[in-house]
C-alpha cells in the first residue's frame, strides 16, 4: 500500500464511523436506588492541568498500523495536542477551547485535512473530558457494573463505566442505540483523585472501523 | 506527500560521515562505517518536559542501516541489499509498520552515496554554511520545506568524522537534537546487524 493511500485510510478511519458493523446495543439501566453508594465517574477525568504523553498505535480494519508518539496537554480552559514520529518529526499540533475553537497550529499533509483534526479532538473529548451535555442518570448495567449514563440532546448516549475490573471504560452509543466507540482502560493506577491508565484502548466501529491503542509513557500534573 | 517525504528526510541527515561536510570544516575522513549510540530530546512548545529517546544506530556503505529507538517506542529501521523495512514493538513484538519513512529513505540512499563522495554541498535540498569550526547550518533553499523547517545545526565532534550533535528546528519553538555517545568508525560490522529485528 502505498504510503498515501496508507494515511488517507488512517484518516478517513479516524472520522467517527457510519453505521455499526458489530452493532452492540445499548444495555438497560437498573436506577441508582438500587447500588450502594455513588460511582465515581468523575475519577475517570483528570481534573485541573494535566499532560500526558502516549505511544499511540493505529490499526485500521484491514491490518494496517503505525505507532506514534502523541502529546495531550489539559486545562480547564483549553485542550493542546501534538501527534509526533517515533523520530521526532512533528506531524500535527492543534489547539482547542471553547472560546476559540480549533487551532490547527502545525499540520503536515495529509494530516491538514479539517476532518482530521475533528476527528482527533473528538477522540481525546471522549477518552479525556468528561461529558458535559445532557441528562445524567447513575446506576447499574448488565453485569452489576455501576454507571453514569449521560444523554445529549440528540439522543447520543454515553455510558462512564468508573469501576471494570482494575481501571474504567468508557462507551459511547449513537441515537439509534447502537455501540459506535468504546474506551477501555486497563491497569489503573490513581494520580491525585485520578484514575491513569497504563494502557487504553479507544475501538470505533462501523465499515471505516479503526482501534487506537495508546501506552501511557507519562502522565504529568503541572 | 512530497513534503512529508522530504520532511523526514531531513531526520536522516545524521547519517552523513562528517568527510562529507568538506575540508572546509576539518581534514577529510574517508568513512565506511560509523555506529553510535544516541539521544534524542524532543522541545514543543506545549510539553511541561522533553520527550527523550535513546537509541542506537550504525550505517555501512555502501547501504546498510540500523536505526534503533530503545526507549521510549522500541522500534527499529533497517536497509539492506535495497531492502527498507520499519518495525514498532506492539504487544510484546516488532510489528512492521508501514506509516512514515520507508519512501524517503529510498530517496536518501542516493543522497547518502552523494556525501559518502564528499558531494554535500550538492544537496538540493539545504544550503550549507559554516558559521565556526564545529558547527555546520544547513537552510532550506526552498520556501515550501521552510515552512517545516527553518534551519539544521550540525555539531561536530572532537573525533574526526563523528558529529556531536544534530538539532532540528522546525519553527521557534519546536526542536529536536540528537547527541550522539561512543562513536565508533570504519569497524566492519557484521551484516545481520542490518537484517535482524
Amino acid at each position: 500500500m502505498k504510503l498515501h493511500n496508507f494515511y488517507l485510510v488512517i484518516i478517513l478511519s479516524l472520522l467517527v464511523a457510519c453505521a455499526a458493523e458489530k452493532q452492540i446495543d445499548l444495555p438497560g439501566l437498573n436506577p441508582g436506588q438500587q447500588i450502594q453508594g455513588r460511582p465515581n465517574c468523575a475519577a475517570v477525568f483528570p481534573q485541573g492541568k494535566w499532560q500526558f504523553v502516549h505511544s499511540i498505535n493505529f490499526t485500521v480494519k484491514n491490518g494496517t498500523s503505525t505507532t506514534v508518539l502523541g502529546v495531550t496537554s489539559l486545562t480547564e480552559k483549553i485542550i493542546n495536542c501534538a501527534l509526533i514520529t517515533v523520530e521526532g518529526l512533528t506531524l500535527f499540533e492543534a489547539a482547542y477551547s471553547k472560546e476559540n475553537g480549533l487551532e490547527i497550529r502545525r499540520a503536515i499533509p495529509p494530516f491538514d485535512n479539517p476532518r482530521f483534526a475533528d476527528g482527533l479532538m473528538s477522540d481525546i473529548q471522549t477518552i479525556f473530558l468528561s461529558p458535559t451535555a445532557g441528562d445524567v442518570q447513575e446506576g447499574q448495567i448488565t453485569g452489576a457494573l455501576a454507571v453514569c449514563r449521560h444523554t445529549d440532546d440528540s439522543g447520543r448516549i454515553i455510558d462512564v463505566l468508573p469501576e471494570v475490573d482494575d481501571c474504567w471504560q468508557i462507551k459511547s452509543y449513537s441515537s439509534d442505540m447502537t455501540l459506535d466507540r468504546s474506551v477501555v482502560g486497563q491497569s489503573c493506577r490513581k494520580k491525585s483523585s485520578t484514575l491513569i491508565p497504563e494502557y487504553l484502548e479507544l475501538n470505533s466501529y462501523g465499515q471505516t472501523g479503526y482501534t487506537l491503542k495508546m501506552t501511557l509513557i507519562r502522565a504529568d500534573i503541572f | 506527500m512530497k513534503s512529508l517525504t522530504l520532511l523526514f528526510t531531513t531526520f536522516l541527515l545524521f547519517l552523513a560521515p562528517i568527510s562529507s561536510f568538506g575540508s572546509a570544516v576539518q581534514d577529510q575522513v574517508h568513512l565506511h562505517s560509523i555506529r553510535a549510540d544516541f539521544v534524542q530530546e524532543k522541545h514543543l512548545r506545549i510539553l511541561a518536559k522533553p520527550i527523550v529517546s535513546t537509541g542506537i544506530f550504525a550505517f555501512q556503505a555502501p547501504r546498510s542501516l540500523r536505526w534503533e529507538y530503545l526507549v521510549p517506542i522500541p522500534s527499529i529501521l533497517l536497509m539492506h541489499d535495497g531492502k527498507l523495512s520499519k518495525f514498532v514493538k506492539t504487544d510484546g513484538r516488532f510489528i512492521e509498520d508501514q506509516g512514515i519513512g520507508l519512501d524517503a529513505m529510498q530517496f536518501m540512499l542516493g543522497e547518502i552515496s552523494n556525501w559518502l563522495d564528499g558531494r554535500f554541498t550538492d544537496n538540493e535540498m539545504f544550503v550549507a554554511s559554516f558559521p565556526d569550526k564545529q558547527t555546520i547550518l544547513l537552510e532550506p533553499r526552498e520556501q515550501s520545506l521552510a515552512g517545516l523547517i527553518s534551519r539544521i545545526e550540525l555539531r561536530l565532534a572532537d573525533q574526526k568524522g563523528v558529529l556531536n550533535s544534530i538539532t532540528i528546528y522546525e519553527g521557534s519553538d519546536s526542536y529536536t537534537r540528537m547527541t550522539f555517545n561512543n562513536a565508533v568508525i570504519n569497524k566492519i560490522i557484521p551484516s545481520a546487524l542490518f537484517i535482524q529485528k
